[in-house]
């Protein structure tokens, strides 16, 4: 796994679930939380961070298939 | 552009793999402010592409309006409700038949109609690599 990867992969387990997050755009950081979309849109916004990314937690890290 | 795979936890403490694209949307109308950049899988088992409700209603999209869809999926039969939206993807912004989803498990779905059309895609599971070209049709 490279260390981008296991740095995420750290990351993620450590973020709550059923959440929308905000992860720093070198994905080292979890730089927002909240119940929807907009939330962490409004919580970046207000911090000023630059090219986050965001994601969807789900309610368990089970596999995916919708 | 090539695309690394990225990691996921599991349910024993290991991980899974996914491919997944930086993307943001905005409404159709021209000037329509775009969404932060959210990740979204690339799903080649979804005939178009899904983005929760959340996501929508953040652009101003009443989701219920939109003409329902009913789509088959692992899990059984579900209500989706399909809306215009610009997707911002490599390449550049196209216009799509987006479905929206109220309790997607994730953000977003990358599917068959409105992003595989786009691209070659070429996924390498050896590099862990997942190849996008975009193809532009006259």
């Amino acid at each position: 796994m490279s260390p981008e990867n296991k740095i995420r992969l750290d990351l993620l387990r450590s973020a709550p679930l059923n959440k929308w997050i905000a992860l720093s755009e070198d994905e080292s950081t979890i730089v927002a939380v909240g119940e929807t979309f907009g939330e962490v849109s409004e919580l970046i916004d207000r911090a000023g961070i630059t090219d986050p990314v965001i994601l969807k937690t789900p309610q368990a890290w089970v596999p995916i298939s919708v | 552009m090539k695309i690394p795979y990225r990691v996921f936890p599991d349910q024993y403490g290991s991980f899974v793999y996914s491919v997944r694209l930086r993307v943001n949307v905005a409404l159709p109308n021209p000037g329509s402010p775009r969404t932060r950049q959210f990740e979204a899988i690339i799903d080649s088992g979804a005939s178009r592409c899904v983005f929760h409700s959340n996501i929508g209603r953040f652009l101003g999209l009443d989701i219920e309006s939109g003409e329902k869809e009913i789509t088959q999926g692992i899990g059984g039969l579900a209500d989706t409700y399909l809306h215009d939206i610009s997707l911002y993807i490599p390449g550049g912004p196209v216009t799509i038949k987006a479905a929206f989803k109220e309790d997607l498990p994730i953000a977003a779905l990358l599917g068959m109609n409105g992003f595989f059309e786009h691209f070659v895609i070429t996924f390498d599971q050896q590099a862990l690599t997942c190849e996008l070209d975009r193809v532009f049709q006259a």
